[in-house]
């Protein structure tokens, strides 16, 4: 199956080493698109554990504690690095 | 980006402004403060900034609070307040005004930035997530961290205006979302944000309300 991916904002850089789509086998799940974003990240780097993750829209945590749905062809899965500049 | 959030709220006639901010006015803050200027370098900025705010609408009251608040201050300053709009820079404070405006019962709304990016939501558990369910463990603080006073002004004004929402009864505030605005590409997102049946800030709240 193929999955959009999309880091916005401040994950917006980290974004640009990684593919627009990733191809996974079917019936993979949240962590399995996880796996394979860090395993396409450079060598040492990795996604922050407070990186919001969205599925379609809708929340499903961080990528330290975070639903596991399994994932739908076509799907968006969006990443939001957290901010907190005042 | 708390400074163009309480112009906005000032002009609009927001009656009264609880205003807190810490320490003195530095030559960095320049480039986003807009309630400052090189007249007020090295002067305390909650007295100067209520100052301000007051010079643009004689008819609202500010009061001026030197200090970032503690837990039991921030309850107190929530139990006189119909809304909080976060603007601090640190995960800490903001999570410390959340758990107040969780206990008051009253609405959340969160500014932030980073660079040319920014996030915003509107929040109020149990209706809504709270800003513990969102992020669970704080993010690491930043001691620097890249400002662009262009996007504190753009957030910290749609901030404003979700508040003048709320407060008023106009329109659909972004109740449980977060607007998530890309400087870099110019592209704004909007994502709804889930509760955590488990959330230690907010469970309780929710429990009571039924």
């Amino acid at each position: 199956m193929k999955i959009h991916l999309v880091l916005t904002g401040r994950a917006y850089q980290q974004g640009e080493q990684l593919p627009g789509q990733l191809e996974l086998p079917d019936q993979s799940r949240l962590s399995d698109a996880l796996a394979a974003i860090t395993a396409a990240l450079p060598e040492g780097e990795s996604l922050q554990g407070s990186c919001l993750l969205a599925l379609g829209g809708t929340h499903v945590g961080t990528v330290d504690q975070h639903q596991d749905p399994q994932l739908t062809e076509g799907q968006e899965l969006l990443l939001i690095a957290p901010v907190a500049g005042g | 980006m708390g400074g163009p959030a309480a112009l906005m709220m000032a002009m609009a006639g927001v009656g009264r402004i609880l205003l807190a901010h810490s320490g003195t006015m530095i030559s960095p803050d320049l480039n986003r403060q807009v309630l400052g200027n090189e007249q007020v370098l090295g002067k305390p900025r909650a007295t100067h900034f209520a100052e301000y705010l007051r010079s643009m609408n004689r008819f609202i009251e500010v009061e001026a609070i030197d200090h970032e608040p503690d837990d039991e201050e921030a309850h107190q300053l929530a139990g006189r307040s119909d809304l909080v709009v976060a603007c601090p820079p640190t995960f800490e404070e903001r999570l410390r005004l959340n758990r107040a405006s969780v206990a008051a019962g009253i609405p959340f709304i969160d500014a932030a930035q980073w660079g040319i990016s920014g996030t915003l939501m509107v929040l109020q558990s149990p209706r809504t997530a709270c800003l513990e369910c969102v992020y669970p463990t704080p993010p690491p603080f930043e001691e620097l961290f890249p400002v662009v006073g262009a996007i504190s002004s753009a957030i910290g004004s749609l901030a404003a205006l979700e508040a003048i929402k709320v407060l008023s009864g106009t329109g659909d505030p972004l109740w449980g979302k977060m607007l998530s605005y890309d400087g870099n590409r110019g592209i704004p997102t909007v994502i709804s944000l889930t509760r955590n049946p488990q959330c230690p800030c907010c469970q309780e709240t929710a429990e009571d309300a039924g």
